[in-house]
């Protein structure tokens, strides 16, 4: 076997740094080969700060289907003639408007993207047409059993009314109004709470370009965030969800956790690892890998801006759903009462280290780094820290991190399926 | 513009070399020339249960992921009816450990049987996640056999039904490997920042040994598709849905890009015609897409879209009829070509990046007939003309050319 080399050095490009002229913040990594770019508006408003159900989402995606000048068909014309792609990324925490495309084309595009951003004007037909394909499509979603556990798992540990809980559903698209959406944008979408992230290789023209159609209008919005100030505490359940016509259980356990600045996240983000977070962890060597009891099982830390959760998912035929939940509660059992040897702490070192190069390589992939840690208001060290605690991190905390939050008592457990296939 | 050399070792093996020192991270691709097109019609879905095998320990090597994970790496594979393909990215320092891996697995597999029981049970799990449990999962299954009626094609790659996957022996995984896991049969391309020559040094080091195999010759009978074919499932699925599969001509065929763009004439992007005319104008789909199989041998052209609760099937499979003529009748206008030709420059840039993609990428081009088809396609996008786009559609868009599925929903589930 040839010797295997520790990666040493991962460094994280810093992003150039512009202000436009009315205070909007661009962060750009400019190290592309090919002269083309992403260019990413990212409004700090969300689920966390709308009026009403899903107002957030609706505006967002209705952006782009109507300006004071052109139609929804002429706006998407226009983006297509010019080989572009406008991607709309809805999340709890933010919106984001995402721009690909050659460079030679951002002179006519950009203009084009200002209109839709600061002048859309959500037509009533187009408002009719979403919600209608924005229920079937959610129809489709709710016969899935992995989709079912997901969102009661999210609904369970933050409560059905809090912007990280609520889930939708098709009558909650009957409740949207062409005023709520009017309202969310005029209220939410602002130059005060706007980034912009840009990836790729560009010129300083193209700065100058951007800042004449961003950098003059100013609009100041006031974000209040619904999140609840106080702990959410629910006592865990065990929920089985029975449904038809299905040949797999699908499961989820876990537990709510915290945001990224908590002094738990970078153990948290090791133990996940070692768990299900990657091919080698203690579920997919077990479960798949000795027992084949699943195609696919894994573990997930997922952090908002302002909370978080850690949960392991996995889908079974129904007869192996207790086993298999059985030998998932074994695998945590280990891990609280022995730490991990030094052969599998090398491991998921290297393995994470590695990880971390290919997420940091080319400036498309650095760019989503650079907004993950702005957008949550962190400072871009937080990458440097993940990496020193990957390098050092003792196998003591980790265990205890395991009896601290991994306890069968403290966590939820959703199963859904159970009947099966005539 | 991707530049590459390439050399081919005394057992056959090609490799190709793709210097790109913007990276501090490889990608080694491994291609073997065989898919389930090549599997018997008794016992399909073995190439893919094999990909899953070749992770399962090799001569001498117990367990493939471990070193890969401890050297920083991660790796990958997928199985189509044409290709089974490998891939590891690690950081270059590391590179050697992939030569290890890869040529161990090539020299010869563990076979053990437990491996093999594992792997069976993990991919009829994985069978009824994809196939069973999702809805209109089986399409593939309808379409596949619908199409094809000689060409192995006709079952897809996951495999027909669970019951030819349990029944693969520890012999019939030997007879697969010797015949198809051989230097001669496979592709190896590595991309990132590393130099030919010290690529030509590893491949020698760790692939020479390895003996040449004897590969049986394809002798696939070709379908001359003569008459149309219809196919109603009753599903509990949410919402009804139609698929319309045309036949096409193979990989290599002259008109393969006028078919991409017809593609995309329907179907790229929101001012798509098919989006447009059905979506947002007619108010007939929920969701409706148009693309091809482009697979090695004659493949399929399909349009799949979902209705809305009111719509009938009839009206809906009209609707699609409508815009496939427009096309056999009315020349496209400059102006949408020029919109094609620019939505694929912007295509094939944004794929140039990622090693793992040109690694991919140029396996698969070399396969099909010459690795620079990477370089020279956006000239054979361009040479498309609106004349060819027309006479394609009226060869194409016939019902004697036609398979539709159909899926009907079967009750009112409340949810």
């Amino acid at each position: 076997m040839p010797p295997i080399k520790e990666i040493t050095h991962i460094s994280l490009d810093q992003p150039l740094t512009y202000v436009l002229d009315n205070g909007i913040k661009i962060y750009l990594i400019n190290t592309g080969q090919h002269e083309a770019c992403k260019i990413e508006f990212h409004f700090a408003t969300g689920r966390t700060d709308e009026h009403k159900r899903l107002v957030a989402k609706s505006t967002l995606r209705l952006i782009k289907d109507g300006t004071r000048q052109y139609n929804s068909s002429q706006l998407a014309e226009k983006i297509d003639f010019y080989g572009a792609a406008l991607n709309l990324n809805a999340q709890l925490d933010a919106s984001s408007i995402v721009l690909t495309a050659l460079n030679k084309h951002l002179e006519n595009l950009i203009p084009i993207l200002a209109e839709i951003i600061w002048d859309p004007i959500f037509p009533q037909s187009e408002l009719e047409v979403y919600k209608k394909n924005n229920q079937e499509r959610l129809k489709l979603e709710l016969i899935k059993n992995d989709v079912i556990a997901y969102r009661k798992f999210t609904e369970l540990i933050f409560g059905e009314n809090h912007p990280y809980g609520y889930n939708s559903f098709p009558e909650t698209y009957d409740q949207i109004f062409r005023e709520d959406i009017l309202k969310h944008h005029l209220e939410r979408f602002g130059t005060s709470n706007c980034t912009i992230f840009i990836s790729g290789k560009i010129a300083d023209s193209e700065i100058k370009l951007i800042n004449k159609y961003f950098g003059q209008n100013k609009k100041i919005v006031k974000l209040q965030s619904l999140i609840y100030n106080g702990e959410i505490n629910f006592s865990p359940q065990k929920l089985n969800i029975i449904t038809e016509d299905t040949v797999q259980t699908s499961i989820k356990l876990g537990i709510k956790c915290f945001n990224r600045s908590h002094s738990d996240y970078y153990g948290m983000f090791v133990l996940n690892t070692i768990i299900g977070g990657y091919f080698g962890s203690r579920l997919m060597l077990n479960i798949r890998e000795d027992k084949g009891y699943t195609y696919n099982i894994y573990s997930s830390l997922d952090t908002m801006k302002y909370d978080g959760y850690f949960y392991i998912s996995t889908d079974t035929s129904h007869d192996l759903v207790e086993k298999t939940k059985a030998e998932i509660y074994k695998e945590i059992k280990k891990l609280q009462e022995k730490p991990i040897d030094a052969e599998e702490q090398s491991m998921v070192k290297n393995y994470l280290l590695g990880n971390f190069l290919t997420m940091i390589d080319g400036p498309y992939n650095t760019i989503d780094v650079v907004k993950t840690f702005i957008s949550e208001d962190l400072e871009i060290s937080h990458f440097n820290q993940l990496i020193e605690y990957i390098k050092t991190f003792n196998v003591a905390d980790i265990q205890a991190l395991a009896n601290k939050y991994l306890n069968k008592s403290q966590l939820w457990e959703i199963t859904v399926g159970g009947k099966n296939k005539k | 513009m991707i530049e590459f050399s390439r050399f081919i070792l005394e057992n056959g093996l090609k490799v190709l070399v793709q210097e790109d020192f913007s990276t501090p991270v490889v990608a080694i691709n491994v291609l073997y020339d065989v898919g389930s097109k090549d599997e018997s019609p008794e016992l399909t879905g073995l190439a893919h249960l094999f990909e899953h095998l070749m992770f399962g320990g090799s001569k001498n090597i117990k367990d493939f992921d471990t070193p890969i994970q401890q050297a920083g790496g991660e790796c990958n594979a997928f199985t189509n009816s044409d290709i089974t393909n490998f891939y590891i990215t690690l950081p270059v320092e590391n590179i050697e450990i992939a030569f290890w891996l890869e040529s161990d697995r090539m020299k010869s597999l563990s076979f053990s049987k437990k491996s093999l029981k594992t792997q069976q049970k993990v991919v009829i799990e994985e069978f009824k996640e994809t196939t069973l449990n999702e809805p209109y999962g089986d399409m593939w299954h309808h379409l596949s056999e619908m199409s094809y009626k000689t060409h192995p094609y006709r079952w897809p790659t996951i495999g027909l039904e669970i019951d030819h996957i349990s029944k693969v022996t520890v012999e019939d995984i030997k007879n697969f490997f010797y015949h198809h896991y051989c230097p001669n049969n496979a592709i190896l391309v590595v991309s990132g920042p590393v130099k030919e020559l010290q690529i030509k040094e590893l491949c020698e080091k760790w692939f020479s040994d390895i003996p040449m195999g004897e590969i049986p010759k394809r002798a696939f009978l070709f379908d001359k598709k003569e008459k149309e074919e219809r196919k109603e499932i009753k599903a509990p699925v949410p919402s009804n849905a139609i698929y319309m599969a045309f036949n096409m001509p193979e990989r290599l065929h002259p008109d393969y890009y006028t078919y991409d763009l017809i593609s995309d004439i329907l179907s790229n992007g929101r001012s798509a015609r098919l989006f447009q005319k059905l979506v947002k104008e007619n108010h007939l789909f929920s969701y409706i897409d148009a693309y091809l199989y482009g697979s090695i041998d004659p493949g399929i052209f399909i349009i799949e879209g979902r209705l809305l609760d009111e719509v009938s099937l009839e009206e809906a499979e009209r609707a699609i009829w409508e815009e496939l003529e427009k096309l056999k009748t009315t020349p496209i206008e400059e102006n949408e070509l020029q919109k094609l030709q620019n939505q694929v420059e912007s295509t094939l840039i944004f794929s140039e990046t990622g090693v793992q993609n040109k690694a991919t990428n140029l396996a698969y081009f070399e396969l099909v007939g010459d690795a620079n088809l990477i370089n020279t396609e956006a000239k054979l996008y361009q040479e498309v003309t609106i004349e060819n786009i027309q006479k394609v559609a009226n060869q194409t868009f016939r019902k004697e050319n036609l398979s539709v599925l159909t899926y009907l929903k079967n009750s009112d589930k409340k949810i």
